[in-house]
């Protein structure tokens, strides 16, 4: 009596099978714990955002009551007065100037190392990592001088020390999507006559979409939330966002300033989040006729 | 491949080594370039405070958020409705930046904060969580991101190469505690090293969730490092990087020693 089960699917077994099978034996006691743990781990990560959510309709709270006593939108507004459209743009452009730089950059480092015709790619692939096991504020502290000296842009330089920051995120994802990567479509193409432009075009960058997509919003995210780099480069001519809700947060008595503040930083990153999670996950293969290749699918869940 | 590596090797060795060159007092701003240590002397009692303050921040940090973490990794992979649940909520975190992760956990623990609203305790009853002595809002806000950070990874690995030896195991007639502490442990040890790594030196050298959550004395490296370097003395240029070489060393030796585990784990190339 082989039972066949669908993969995925679970099947609801009776009771004589279940008391001669250990494993299909139900296990309240397991069943409650983990709800439980699950519960607990869900307030874990959902409890820190509520004040935000809270806060930033709320017009006064006086201290002990424990939902806001007047609601309105003031918060947003004096938000706006403070500057936090221009400090919004600001951020976007910043955020999306980093990874149009890094995501190429780590793409092409990514390719070489995974071909394999790089000398040293031990030492390469480490001093690439290295920005991560660097705390930001020591390449600030030491670059400033020699970028100053060098008559650099304030802008400028935070943008270099941004794209060095976002690096190893994306090297590392392009790695992943470029292991998964079969070169043999791309030399196929080139045996049938097509350009080498025609093949970047129209073969790699297609298959690697999704890939590249993962490591621009990890790009994005290092110069779009950065606070360190743009504080200390841009001596507080730079205002981004993050810069806003630091000094809003600092300060005591604009709690609704903060949220609404911290609210409009959340939210871009995590429609790019959704995007990426609804688009970015594999490519249609639908649209690739003959090439139902698994490899293509596997690479979902982004970092 | 050569931008690339110009451009983390112009910061990281750049940065590194100016730190270096201007601790040791050979990069000052003004007047005779002198080799000297006596940037790293001049605030020997708050360096050493900041070294013992930065590495317990640290240490707690990653520990906690390796634990919490794993054990949202273990629900996402294995309960179906629960495991959905904390995966969205655990993503959603991702990409929220640090410091308004700070300026949102100072609004639910200050002593004003949601939380004694929520409960009703009073603000003089409700313990110092946020500038209190035990750093317990820092320690809090780092562990929530960054356990957020290991579930993702986790989830990841348990998910693709864990859950067959899993199964496997669960037919021979393993426990679920013995599968936990022999099967899924050992398998996600690498990626739990890497993620441990990663968030030791992160909050080591992190600054905006210790300034803003944390009190004014006494101050982790990072801090002690940004209020010299925006000092009005001419002198504590240098004295900032060498608070900078310090944390950096702490930084490597962390790496070092990460790199150091991994190694020794068997499943580790």
């Amino acid at each position: 009596m082989a039972m066949m089960v669908p993969y995925g699917q679970r099947v609801t077994p009776d009771d004589r099978t279940t008391g001669t099978r250990g494993l299909m034996r139900p296990r309240p006691v397991d069943r409650t714990v983990r709800i439980v743990v699950a519960v607990l781990l869900s307030v874990w990560f959902a409890l820190p955002v509520v004040p935000l959510l809270l806060w930033m309709v709320a017009d006064r709270w006086s201290f002990p009551s424990p939902l806001p006593t007047e609601w309105g939108f003031s918060g947003a507004v004096s938000a706006v007065t403070q500057g936090a459209v221009p400090a919004f743009g600001r951020s976007l452009v910043l955020g999306l100037v980093v990874a149009a730089l890094a995501t190429p950059l780590g793409a092409m480092a990514a390719r070489a190392l995974t071909k394999g015709s790089v000398p040293a790619p031990r030492l390469v692939s480490g001093i690439l990592l290295a920005p991560l096991a660097l705390p930001a504020f020591v390449a600030v502290m030491g670059l400033t001088v020699v970028l100053l000296r060098a008559r650099v842009p304030g802008l400028v330089s935070v943008v270099i020390l941004l794209v060095a920051a976002a690096i190893p995120y994306t090297v590392y994802t392009m790695r992943v999507a470029y292991a998964a990567h079969d070169m043999a479509y791309e030399e196929e193409a080139r045996t049938l006559g097509a350009s080498r432009w025609h093949v970047l075009w129209r073969v790699h960058l297609p298959l690697v979409a999704p890939g590249l997509a993962r490591a621009a919003f990890l790009a994005f995210l290092v110069g779009w939330s950065d606070y360190v780099i743009t504080v200390l480069v841009g001596g507080g001519t730079i205002i981004t966002l993050p810069l806003l809700v630091a000094g809003a947060a600092s300060g005591v008595g604009n709690s609704a300033v903060v949220a609404v503040l911290s609210i409009s930083a959340i939210l871009p990153p995590l429609l790019l989040l959704l995007l990426l999670g609804r688009f970015g996950r594999r490519y249609p293969v639908s649209n690739l006729p003959g090439s139902g290749s698994p490899r293509s699918r596997s690479s979902k869940g982004f970092l | 491949m050569t931008p690339a590596l110009l451009v983390a090797g112009f910061v990281v060795i750049g940065g590194i080594g100016m730190s270096v060159v201007q601790s040791l007092g050979l990069a000052p701003l003004v007047g005779q370039a002198r080799l000297s240590l006596d940037a790293y002397g001049a605030n020997s009692t708050e360096l050493v405070t900041g070294v013992g303050l930065s590495l317990a921040i640290a240490t707690v940090s990653t520990a906690l958020s390796c634990v919490i973490g794993l054990a949202a990794a273990v629900i996402i992979t294995q309960g179906r409705v629960t495991g959905r649940l904390v995966a969205a909520l655990s993503a959603i975190t991702i990409p929220i930046p640090h410091l308004i992760g700070a300026a949102s956990v100072g609004l639910l623990l200050s002593d004003a904060g949601i939380l004694p609203r929520m409960l009703g305790i009073s603000s003089s009853d409700w313990p110092d969580i946020v500038g209190g002595a035990w750093w317990v809002a820092v320690v809090f806000e780092y562990t929530w991101k960054e356990s957020a950070f290991v579930a993702l990874v986790v989830a990841g690995v348990l998910a693709s190469r864990v859950a067959r030896y899993d199964e496997t195991a669960a037919l021979l007639g393993a426990s679920r505690a013995r599968r936990l502490r022999h099967v899924v442990i050992p398998l996600a040890r690498p990626a739990i090293i890497v993620c441990a790594m990663i968030i030791f030196v992160y909050t080591l050298g992190s600054y905006e969730v210790s300034w803003l959550l944390g009190r004014p004395y006494p101050e982790p490296l990072p801090v002690l490092a940004f209020r010299l370097f925006d000092s009005i003395t001419l002198t504590s240029r240098p004295e900032a990087a060498a608070v900078a070489v310090v944390t950096t060393l702490i930084s490597l030796a962390a790496v070092g020693a990460g790199m150091a585990l991994l190694r020794r784990t068997p499943l580790w190339n």
